[in-house]
This record gives C-alpha cells, sequence and structure tokens, in this order.
C-alpha cells in the first residue's frame, strides 16, 4: 500500500488535494475559477475551453492527482488505468443546454449534444492521457462507497495497476471527489469504505 | 477456474414485438420495424424511426422496465428478484427524459424498488451506446466475485424530441431506413428498445435452458469524444481482452454480432478492427436494420437476439446490407442462414470512445 492515499476535493468553498486548500471559491465563480486553475496548472491544453463543465471538473480532478501521484503518470502501460465514476445527475447540466437551444435558440447545438452524455468526461480524460482501459459511469441518488469498494477491487482483480475512482455532480453546486485506489487500499474493505467516506466528508 | 455463470431468460420490447421469440420470428422473416413518422423531426422533417406502438404519453421508460420484469416468470424463477442475492442493473442513456429533463432516473429506480420489493437498489449505468454491453459483463463480474447470484440486466432508451434533433443536429440521420455496412449507408436510425438477461450462478433458476457467459470487456479509443477512431484501436482492444477474458480463440468464434450503425465513420472503424483481429472471414450483422440504434437497450435487445440465434439455430441476415461499403471487407450475411456454431460475440462501441465486446456460448 502506498504510504499516502491520494484524493483530490471539490466542494463550493475551492479546490483541495490531500486535504490541503489549493483554490478558494470565495470570491469567484466556479466556472472562472476552473479556468484560472487550468491556467495555473500550465496544461497547453485547449480543447479544456470547449468542455461541458462537468468534462471541465472531470479533467482538472485528475490533473491534480496527477500532480501529486507519480503512479499515474509513471504506470507504463496504457491499458492499465480504470476509470470508475459516478454522480447523481448524469449529464443533466448540458442536458439543460442542450434543451434550451433547440426551445429557446431554436437550433439544436451539435457541440452541446456531445456533451449531453455523463461518460464524455471519461473520454476526455482518456483522450487527454492516451489511456485505453476499463471505464464505467454510475448514477445514483447519492455518494456511495461501497460502489468504489467492490468495483475498484474488480477491475484492479482484472488488471488495471491503478483505478481512479470519481464523484462529479456539478449542476445545483459542485460536489465532486477523485481518489486513487491501488491493491494495498482495496484488498481491505474497511480501508478503502473508511478511506472513500473521509475524503467525501472533507 | 472462474465460476461459470449462465445467461438467459432474455425478453425484447421493440417495434416489432413485445416478447424475444416473437422479435426473432419477425427478424428472420426479414421485417423492420423502421417507419417514415411525418413531420416529426426537426423543423417538422419526416424522419424514419422504429418506435414501440401503444406506449403512455407519460412514464414510458417505467412502463416498459415494468413490462420486462412482470414477465419475468416466463423465462426464471421470479421468485428470486426480491432476494437479497438478486441485483438489478439498468442501462440507460437518457432514462425518462421525456417526462422530467432533471431527473431522467431515479423516480424510476425507486418505484421499481417499492413494486417488487427489492432488496438491493438497482444500479444505473450510463455508458452511451455500450451502456448494455458494460452492464452484462459487470453483471458477470459481480457474480463471479460474489457480490451476488444473480443479476437482472435491463436496457431502455426512447425516442424524445433531445435525441432526435441532437442526432439530427449532427447530420447523422439516415433519410432512409439505415444500411449497417452497406456502401450507401447514410447514418443512424433511431429505435426504442426495452431488453432484458439475466446473468446467474445457478441454472436452475432458469426455466428454459440458458447459455454460458464466458467473459468481456471494455476499452477506450482515447481519441476523439464523438468519432471513432481511424483505427479502431478501442474495439481491437475490448476484443482482445475479451477472447483472454473468455480463454477462447479467434477461430472459435462462428459469429460476430456487430454494433454496425449505418454510419460512415462507424461501420469503416469497425471493419477495420475487425480486419485487424482477423476476424474478417466470420459471419457478422448488425441488427439496427430491423429496430434502429436502441442507445442503451442496444447491447442488451442485441445480446439477447444472440441467446435466441442459439436456440434457433438461425443467423438472421443483416437488414440493408446489399453492397461492400467499407475499406476492409467483412462477410456480412445478406441472408439468414443455419447456425451449428457454439461461440458469439457481441461487440459495441460508442459516443465518449467507448468500446465494448461479450463472448456467450451454447450450453
Amino acid at each position: 500500500m502506498k504510504e499516502k492515499a491520494t484524493y483530490c476535493r471539490m466542494n463550493p468553498h475551492g479546490v483541495f488535494v490531500n486535504g490541503r486548500q489549493k483554490v478558494s471559491f470565495n470570491e469567484i465563480a466556479v466556472e472562472d475559477a476552473l479556468t484560472e486553475m487550468y491556467r495555473n496548472l500550465a496544461l497547453e491544453y485547449p480543447k479544456f475551453y470547449k468542455m461541458d463543465l462537468l468534462s471541465k471538473v472531470a479533467f482538472l480532478g485528475v490533473e491534480l492527482l496527477k500532480t501529486v501521484d507519480p503512479s499515474l503518470v509513471s504506470t507504463q502501460n496504457d491499458d492499465q488505468i480504470g476509470l470508475l465514476f459516478a454522480n447523481s445527475e448524469g449529464s443533466t447540466h448540458t442536458d439543460m443546454r442542450f434543451q434550451e437551444s433547440y426551445l429557446v435558440d431554436l437550433l439544436p447545438s451539435p457541440s452541446l449534444f456531445v456533451y449531453t452524455l455523463p461518460n464524455i468526461a471519461l473520454g476526455e480524460i482518456a483522450i487527454r492521457n492516451k489511456w485505453h482501459g476499463a471505464h464505467m459511469f454510475a448514477v445514483f441518488p447519492n455518494f456511495v462507497p461501497v460502489y468504489y469498494a467492490d468495483h475498484g477491487k474488480i477491475m484492479l482483480e482484472e488488471g488495471a495497476k491503478v483505478v481512479i475512482g470519481g464523484w462529479l455532480d456539478v449542476r445545483e453546486k459542485l460536489d465532486a471527489l477523485f481518489f486513487v485506489m491501488d491493491e494495498g487500499l482495496v484488498n481491505n474493505r474497511e480501508n478503502i469504505l473508511h478511506f472513500v467516506s473521509k475524503c467525501y466528508s472533507n | 477456474m472462474s465460476l461459470p455463470v449462465y445467461i438467459g431468460a432474455e425478453s425484447i420490447i421493440s417495434s416489432l414485438g413485445r416478447n424475444a421469440a416473437v422479435n426473432f420470428k419477425r427478424i428472420c422473416q426479414g421485417l423492420s420495424g423502421i417507419t417514415l413518422h411525418k413531420q416529426l423531426g426537426w423543423k417538422e422533417s419526416d424522419v424514419y424511426l422504429s418506435r414501440i406502438p401503444e406506449l403512455p404519453e407519460r412514464g414510458k421508460f417505467l412502463h416498459l422496465l415494468n413490462a420486462v420484469l412482470d414477465d419475468l416468470h416466463q423465462g426464471w424463477d421470479a421468485d428470486m428478484l426480491s432476494s437479497p442475492d438478486t441485483q438489478v442493473i439498468i442501462s440507460s442513456t437518457k432514462g425518462g427524459i421525456s417526462d422530467d429533463l432533471k431527473n431522467p432516473f431515479h423516480p424510476a429506480v425507486t418505484a421499481l424498488v417499492a413494486r417488487y420489493s427489492l432488496v438491493n437498489r438497482p444500479l444505473i449505468l450510463s455508458n452511451a451506446c455500450i451502456s448494455g454491453v458494460i452492464a452484462i459483463n459487470l453483471a458477470a463480474r459481480m457474480i463471479r466475485n460474489e457480490l451476488c447470484r444473480h443479476v437482472i440486466v435491463l436496457g431502455c432508451d426512447l425516442i424524445s424530441d433531445f435525441i432526435l434533433y441532437g442526432f439530427q443536429s449532427l447530420y447523422a440521420v439516415s433519410d432512409l431506413p439505415c444500411k449497417p455496412f452497406d456502401q450507401d449507408r447514410r447514418g443512424v436510425t433511431l429505435g426504442d428498445g426495452c431488453g432484458r438477461v439475466i446473468l446467474s450462478r445457478d441454472k436452475s433458476t432458469f426455466s428454459s435452458k440458458p447459455m454460458v457467459y464466458l467473459g468481456g470487456s471494455d476499452a477506450n479509443d482515447a481519441n476523439h469524444i464523438s468519432g471513432p477512431s481511424r483505427t479502431g484501436e478501442g474495439l481491437v482492444r475490448a476484443v482482445e481482452k475479451a477472447l483472454i477474458a473468455s480463454n477462447v480463440n479467434p477461430d472459435q468464434i462462428g459469429f460476430i454480432n456487430a454494433h454496425g450503425t449505418g454510419t460512415l465513420y462507424n461501420d469503416e472503424m469497425e471493419a477495420i478492427a475487425f480486419h485487424r483481429l482477423g476476424l474478417d472471414s466470420i459471419p457478422l450483422n448488425s441488427l439496427k436494420g430491423y429496430w434502429g440504434h436502441t442507445l442503451g437497450a442496444a447491447g442488451v435487445i442485441e445480446t439477447a437476439t444472440c441467446l435466441q440465434s442459439l436456440r434457433n439455430g438461425i443467423l438472421p441476415a443483416s437488414l440493408g446490407y446489399e453492397n461492400p461499403g467499407t475499406t476492409k471487407p467483412l462477410h456480412i450475411l445478406k441472408d439468414n442462414r443455419p447456425f451449428d456454431g457454439e461461440i458469439i460475440l457481441k461487440t459495441a462501441s460508442g459516443f465518449g470512445g467507448g468500446n465494448a465486446a461479450l463472448l456467450i456460448q451454447k450450453e
């Protein structure tokens, strides 16, 4: 097991990596803060600007994990990083904007429509990192630690070296969590459940 | 050796009928449920669709999920539905979006829990067009890892203004019934669909003979969110991993039920991938010519049709296919043919760059 498990929490107050606040949202709108974060990370990945909010949050969450967890960068085999994501709202934030494009603007927007699926955020992460591994997006009424404990373990047993767990609500308020699971962490069920719950409650 | 997992008790609701046997019969008769709907598209355009008749104005999603659970007893021990050993997985991209844009899934799930006294809350999977295949793979993994003994996989999606205008805005909708893999293919035809398959450790829970689920996998193209890979990379990887997981050699595969949406790029990508995999001489079809692209239901109702092929010993023709239309030729079925093979490969590919594959075998 790694000495220190890695996680990134985003809530209406700000962005926290391994418990330490990186960004405060107190005086700035979330979308603007995310753009500033992107600039500060000096990523030079202009596709970021085209993404919807769900994908921007997921993209930055994983980029922040990479800054503190070398296993995500050094894992050699591009099949061996799994993505295990969920949220409570699917792609509703963009669904509403797409509906507006045909009901209000009277022109259905193809650039919005392509983001009206929650797994597109996983596609954006895969493209950015050239990760071809297993990926799954589930929708629950609320955050479910057991989902990550059970399915993270299965993904790792089926060949992933590392699994990134993600929770990704953005519509009413930013409520996101990203964390890194490896074999050591998931082998003890109590351990992983405790870890995931603790990260989320931060 | 991992636990054997059985798959069966399939059900299909589509424009062609309300159970798996009727759907398979009509497919074998070469019937299509795709019809022209006047002024239903964007700006009152005429559009070809495959619609399930006689659905209620509201609550279609829940209505169909109820329908495929109500006839559960026809293929399976229905008493097991409310067992703590049973998990329901629902594969859907947009659920009941026509009823409530802001809450397309949870109301229906809550209603199912109450109606059928489900112990475990159904799991919703939303992975675009590969959702159904991923849901079946997930079901088997949950059983093999002893998270549960039985998984009921439901797939359901419905045509809505939202979906239709979206596909039209991408210029992805065919102006004729879709023609997967054909040289004149011009895009997708959308369809309503709902289906069910059951995976279980216990053969005795099935009332008609189940087949064996061998294995499955998924992989991402890591290339583009809405366009398929030009090299078929993700599909190649998904099939390769599925073959390893199933301990099957490519020459053991008797038939491939491909995704085959009827768009230029998707079908071309699949042809390249199957060519790279050395599977280009294996008989192959797409079922989209019969009931269109049913999105989150597709992987479920098409796997259900593969189960029917194993039961009935018939491979249906790939409806709409006439002339080769991909740079790498495939062995696409122009006519029904008898099937005495044992192993079928089912694949799916979709938005977000996802690809998934699974293998089933006749018991």
